[in-house]
């Protein structure tokens, strides 16, 4: 199986640009995520590879074969493309079986007989529901439909799964039992997936790689890792993780004050001394002390809210608020924030 | 007043409405002489006399013909012309769309005559064949005939249920079939198709229902060949013991009923099965048409000859023969040109009375019937009840009777129920016997409008503090203002084209285009017969304009 | 002023009403007229179409002004449902006028009809009147029409025979064209076919050969009279002569034929009801439609064939006797009209029409 590859995408509905040259690749065997808020373009993004949308410009390749290439006029139909794709709805036909919904790929593949009987059964037979055969989808839940419907797109093995929004249907708790049993399918398959999530958490467990998607445009891509703790633009910054947002002056490279107090970080992006800048800090990297200290600034104890594993604290000076975790209950009053330099990412305002 | 109150009194206003003539119909079967006759006693004679008919066995044996002929031509041209308006890129969707929908509002009397001065055996379409090919390739009067002008007719019917349902499928299920590999044909015949089935079947037991009281159609086509239905063959019954026997017709009626019935229940077990099917939608994104290639121009020339043969060919037929004194073999038709028939329609007081009432009748008494389907509607809707039911079968139960019969029904209603007897002589007593045979179809127009309000609207007002009366009146109404206006245009077009149930009520006052057609027909007077007949289709289609320019959806 | 306009209104009043007694009526008439003139109104059910009726109902709101006529034109199975219907119920029109001959006498047999002997009656046929309750109005031939520019001029049929000799010699060219009433479903057809066997013995022998060239058979004169003009049908059998002279006025194609051998005659019948709630202007309508004034349009105006002797016009019984002699054969008004009506004997005839339909 060769790689997905999309080279400058360019889609368009009406007169809206949804996507304006994307580019990017699913490496084989590997899971990529594509990750956005709402109208960002990544379910548009996904579609246009299944061929359920048509781009304008650009090209879509798998291995050395073009599904879609604006240049030489290639445009290969939804069902020439030899994808599986998997509805956030799961889109399982209601007026067939489980077996059925499944078959039906090998069938108009030509496959017949034993040997898709076989084939649909081990399918079954991976995503654990081959005692449900004989269901309809509408006697089944949530989460064995999700399953049915992957089964439905893995049968007949295409070169690349397409997701959408795969685990968005399922209740939370079932969700993150979903996301791991996922993975380790499709890790274990050794498959090539795309998938599509407004999920940060999600795109993270599951994918080997995310494309994180901004206004039609790619506004960073890497591993998981890279995106979360290097993020390179203050989109990408805010978007993963949970974190306050100082806003202030830059005080030179690095420099950072908010209201009377001058903070030192990392400097991301040029910030010329007197503009206008942004710090970025995950709350877990935050520090609550009892003295004064570089970095630090003393701050009223609003409200502390317990999570369970541990506590989440609200801070406020002024107008400014953050927040912070701690791993017990802190006493009420004023205490030192501490905003650790290596953690607090400044960025130039957009 | 409680809402239990209001919402039983409009039921039970409905139900009387309803039962009375439906039940004197079916008492009167039991008798051996008119009700109001003192001779007549319980027998079971009039049974006993149909049944040992064998012109009603004929009669019941080309009814099943006709019904179910026309129902295996109307459902697969309905569904597949659904397929190709909803899901295709089939060119000019736009102005096909309210064209299709004309057969439905062109009065089948007006339709039957135009056959014959069209394609009748000295047509003007078939002395031009006959001159070409030297023979006439088909007999309009026979049984095939009637078959397939029925079933092109009620090609419309079909298309309304499958296109609705196909719209309210949601397109993920069939873009999972194409990416699982399916083409475009493969796609409609292994997805969207299957899915829309029980619609489908819907508007099939419709059709085949509709079958049963087909009348103008037969009572025009079948008149030379003596070719009877079981409406028609009420007709021949009047006259066999020489003097009309109500108690026949009247077993007649009760047999339609009785066969009809279960249809009405079919049509219950499929509407369910459709909405379990569609209440399974994912989200509406934007369907893109599916791309039929050079197919595209055939199945549009195959809906435009479809077209062709259901309503310009017998719209033209008529029209024509309004002004040409006469036609046929050996006429010229540039020498018999005239425009005395619409001189002499307006030079009747009653001809011109019947137009205005007839659009009195479509525009104000439309608005009322509306008021009232919109009344019984509100009283089942979201009720969960076994009453609702009752009241499904009630709203179905007229439609089973011949339009004729339903009429004779009315005036017995109204002679013998005194304090409406002062009404007989009104445009009121047409009204209700209109409102009453359409109640079934308002009523669905209605409650396909109120069920696209969604139940949380309704829910909120209700935790807010208002009474189940209130939020209709507040939230529900206000909501489908728009649904109203819509069917208000959809039950004028109704009105206007009606014909054999006000012939009973037909007197100075309550004449109205319907009635006045099928009197004036039985008198020989066809040059006003085909002039009326255009000032009808002329109304017909100025309804249907405004209806477009407002953009109303021609269907529920 | 108001004075003025009320004593000018009784001075017309009686001016009128006193002038209006015609001579021959008796001197009281004027009561009724006065009687009708206080009712003010008249409801009419007829056969008889609207605009064949308008210019006598004109005409009779002429002569007896603040009289309204009320006319529906119904088919006669509607008007015959209409009246027992109402009559049950109590109330009804006050005249009957229909062209279904045998359902006028069962209703007057059965004691719905008022009796009322019209001034009229010395002027009018003998077959005419039935127990001074049933009035025949007309003097309707029953005709063959046929399609002129098609039917060679040799073959149109003068007599019954001759249509019979015709659709034997030419079965293959009459096939199909040769259209009558179908007294299976239409009940002037069942009364014409009958009255045909009861005038001439070999009527069975036409009507299989009607069965025979397979003959279309209607329920409606217009449906009949739109073929033959059309030449979708070539002869149209048994035609009310009213409306095939209608039709021939504006349609030059059509050729009508009184046959010579006989002609059936038919009338439309009047009787005024006796639950009439305007009865003095029912006897007023019924004395006009029989009287020489009424005749006369009837005769020149409505086409309707007039009854009385004394009347000219092309739709007149001298128009008829010019063209048939006294081969003109009336259908009685009477209780013979009757027989035609009992179950059994009509199912009898039927059975024996079916058999004829099929060349047997």
């Amino acid at each position: 199986m060769a790689d997905l590859t999309v080279e400058k995408l360019g889609v368009r509905l009406g007169d809206n640009e949804i996507l304006r040259g994307v580019s990017m690749s699913v490496p084989r065997g590997k899971v990529v995520a594509f990750l956005g808020p709402s109208g960002s373009g990544k379910t548009t993004l996904l579609r246009a590879v299944a061929g359920l949308e048509k781009p304008h410009s650009g090209a879509i390749r798998i291995g050395d074969r073009a599904l879609y290439d604006a240049a030489s006029g290639i445009d290969l139909p939804a069902e020439e493309r030899g994808l599986g794709l998997v509805f956030q709805s799961y889109a399982l036909w209601p007026h067939r079986t489980v077996f059925d919904n499944v078959a039906y790929g090998l069938k108009l593949r030509g496959v017949t007989g034993d040997e898709r009987k076989k084939r649909v059964e081990a399918a079954l037979a991976q995503i654990g529901l081959s005692h449900l055969a004989a269901r309809y989808p509408h006697q089944l839940s949530g989460g064995q439909q999700q399953r049915v419907a992957l089964a439905r797109a893995l049968v007949y093995e295409p070169p690349v799964i397409l997701l959408d929004e795969p685990l968005s249907n399922l209740d939370a708790k079932l969700r993150e039992e979903a996301r791991a049993w996922l993975r380790q399918l499709i890790v274990s398959l050794n498959l090539s997936a795309l998938c599509v999530t407004h999920d940060q958490i999600e795109a993270m467990a599951i994918a080997d790689k995310i494309v994180l998607l901004n206004g039609g445009v790619i506004e960073q891509e890497g591993t998981p890792t890279q995106l979360y703790s290097a993020p390179r633009t203050l989109f990408a910054a805010e978007f993963m993780g949970s974190n306050n947002r100082l806003v202030g002056v830059s005080t030179g490279s690095g420099k950072l004050k908010v209201g009377d107090a001058i903070l030192e970080g990392v400097a991301r992006g040029e910030v010329a001394a007197g503009a206008p800048a942004v710090g970025v800090i995950r709350l877990e990297r935050m520090r609550v002390a009892e003295a004064a200290g570089p970095n630090r600034i003393r701050m009223e104890l609003k409200t502390q809210m317990y999570l369970g594993e541990r506590f989440e604290l609200v801070f406020a000076l002024d107008k400014m608020l953050v927040r912070a975790y701690a791993e017990r209950e802190i006493s009420p009053g004023a205490h030192y924030v501490e905003f650790p330099k290596d953690a607090l990412w400044i960025f130039p305002q957009e | 007043m409680p809402y239990a109150v209001i919402r039983f009194s409009v039921l039970a206003v409905m139900a009387v409405a309803v039962l009375a003539p439906l039940s004197l119909v079916g008492y009167q079967s039991f008798l051996s002489a008119p009700f109001f006759d003192s001779m007549a006693r319980f027998t079971l004679d009039a049974y006993r006399f149909v049944f040992s008919e064998s012109d009603f066995w004929t009669a019941f044996g080309t009814t099943l013909i006709v019904a179910g002929g026309m129902t295996v031509i109307a459902l697969p041209l309905g569904a597949l012309l659904a397929f190709l308006m909803v899901r295709t890129d089939l060119p000019g969707r736009a102005w096909l769309e309210p064209m299709i929908l004309i057969p439905l509002f062109v009065s089948a009397v007006v339709l039957a005559f135009g056959y014959v001065v069209a394609l009748g055996p000295v047509g003007i379409i078939s002395t031009h064949v006959k001159a070409v090919i030297g023979f006439l390739p088909w007999n309009i009067y026979s049984l095939t005939s009637l078959v397939v002008i029925a079933g092109l007719a009620h090609v419309p019917h079909v298309y309304l249920y499958t296109a609705a349902a196909l719209r309210g499928l949601a397109s993920d299920m069939e873009e999972a079939a194409r990416v699982a590999g399916a083409g475009p044909w493969q796609v409609a015949f292994h997805v969207s198709l299957p899915m829309v089935m029980p619609s489908m079947l819907f508007a099939g037991v419709l059709v085949f229902f509709l079958g049963f009281e087909l009348f103008g159609l037969p009572l025009v086509l079948g008149d030379p060949q003596g070719l009877l239905v079981l409406t028609t063959y009420l007709y021949k019954l009047t006259n066999k013991l020489g003097v009309p026997s109500y108690q026949l017709m009247a077993v007649v009626v009760v047999i339609i009923v009785a066969v009809t019935a279960p249809l009405v229940y079919m049509q219950r077990v499929l509407l369910k099965q459709a909405q379990r099917y569609v209440s399974v939608r994912g989200k509406g994104l934007k369907q893109a048409p599916l791309p039929l290639g050079p197919w595209r121009y055939v199945a549009l020339a195959g809906i435009l000859l479809w077209f062709a043969i259901t309503v310009i060919v017998p719209i033209a037929g008529i029209t024509l023969r309004s002004f040409v004194v006469s036609w046929g073999e050996g006429v010229k038709l540039m020498e018999v040109l005239t425009l005395d028939h619409y001189r002499e329609l307006f030079e009747y007081p009653n001809i011109i009375r019947g137009i205005l009432n007839t659009l009195g009748i479509g525009v104000i008494g439309g608005a009322v019937a509306v008021v009232c389907y919109t009344a019984i509607a509100l009283s089942i809707h979201r009720w969960q009840s076994g009453w609702t039911r009752v009241v499904d079968y009630l709203a179905m139960a007229p439609r089973a009777m011949p339009g004729l019969v339903a009429g004779l029904a009315m005036l017995w209603v109204f002679l013998f129920f005194k304090p409406l007897s002062p009404l007989k002589a009104t445009l009121f007593s047409v009204w209700l016997a209109y409102t009453i045979v359409w109640l079934a179809y308002g009523m669905r127009l209605i409650s396909g409008t109120l069920l696209q309000v969604g139940p949380e609207l309704e829910e909120s007002a209700r935790t807010i503090g208002a009474t189940p009366l209130r939020t209709q009146l507040d939230v529900t109404v206000p909501l489908i203002r728009y649904g109203f206006i819509a069917s208000w245009l959809l039950i004028f077009l109704i009105f206007v084209r009606e014909y054999s149930t006000g012939v009973y009520l037909l007197g100075p006052g309550t004449e109205v285009i319907g009635s006045l057609l099928v009197s004036l027909w039985g008198t020989g007077a066809v040059d006003l017969v085909s002039a009326l007949s255009v000032v009808n289709v002329l109304m017909i289609a100025f309804g249907l304009a405004v209806a477009l320019r407002l953009g109303v959806r021609l269907h529920g | 002023m108001r004075k003025f306009s009320m004593l000018a209104a009784a001075l017309l009043f009686s001016f009128s009403a006193s002038a209006q007694t015609p001579s021959g009526y008796p001197a009281d008439y004027s009561k009724i007229v006065d009687a009708a003139k206080k009712e003010a109104k008249l409801i009419v059910y007829a056969t008889t179409d609207a605009v064949a009726a308008g210019p006598l109902i004109k005409d009779f709101e002429a002569l007896y002004p603040g009289i309204s006529v009320e006319y529906s034109d119904l088919n006669s199975t509607e008007v015959y449902n209409r009246f027992i219907s109402e009559s049950a119920a109590g109330s009804t029109a006050d005249v009957i006028w229909s062209s279904a001959m045998d359902l006028q006498v069962k209703l007057v047999a059965d004691g719905k009809a008022l009796t009322y002997a019209s001034p009229e009656i010395p002027n009018l046929p003998k077959w005419a009147v039935w127990k001074n309750e049933a009035y025949g109005t007309t003097h309707e031939p029953i005709a063959f029409v046929y399609n002129k520019r098609i039917v060679p001029p040799g073959d149109v049929p003068q007599t019954h025979a001759d249509l019979a000799k015709l659709l034997a010699a030419k079965p293959d060219f009459y096939k199909g064209k040769v259209t009558a009433y179908d007294p299976e479903r239409s009940g002037v057809g069942f009364l014409f076919v009958n009255e045909d066997v009861k005038n001439w013995p070999d009527a069975w022998g036409l009507f299989r050969e009607f069965g025979k060239t397979g003959a279309r058979l209607y329920t409606s004169a217009g449906a009949m009279m739109e073929r033959v003009g059309s030449g979708e049908h070539l002869i149209g059998y048994g035609i009310f002569g009213s409306y095939a002279l209608g039709r021939a006025k504006k349609d030059p194609g059509i050729g009508i034929v009184l046959p010579k051998d006989y002609t059936l005659v038919t009338s439309r019948v009047a009787f005024i009801s006796k639950q009439a709630k305007n009865p003095n202007a029912a006897k007023l309508f019924l004395d006009y439609i029989l009287s020489k004034r009424g005749q006369t349009i009837i005769a020149n105006q409505a086409l309707l064939y007039s009854l009385r002797d004394d009347v000219d016009g092309p739709a007149s019984v001298k128009a008829v006797r010019d063209e048939v002699g006294d081969k003109a054969r009336p259908v009685a008004i009477g209780p013979d009209l009757l027989k035609g009506l009992d179950q059994m004997n009509r199912l009898a005839f039927l059975k024996k029409w079916q058999a004829a339909m099929k060349g047997q």
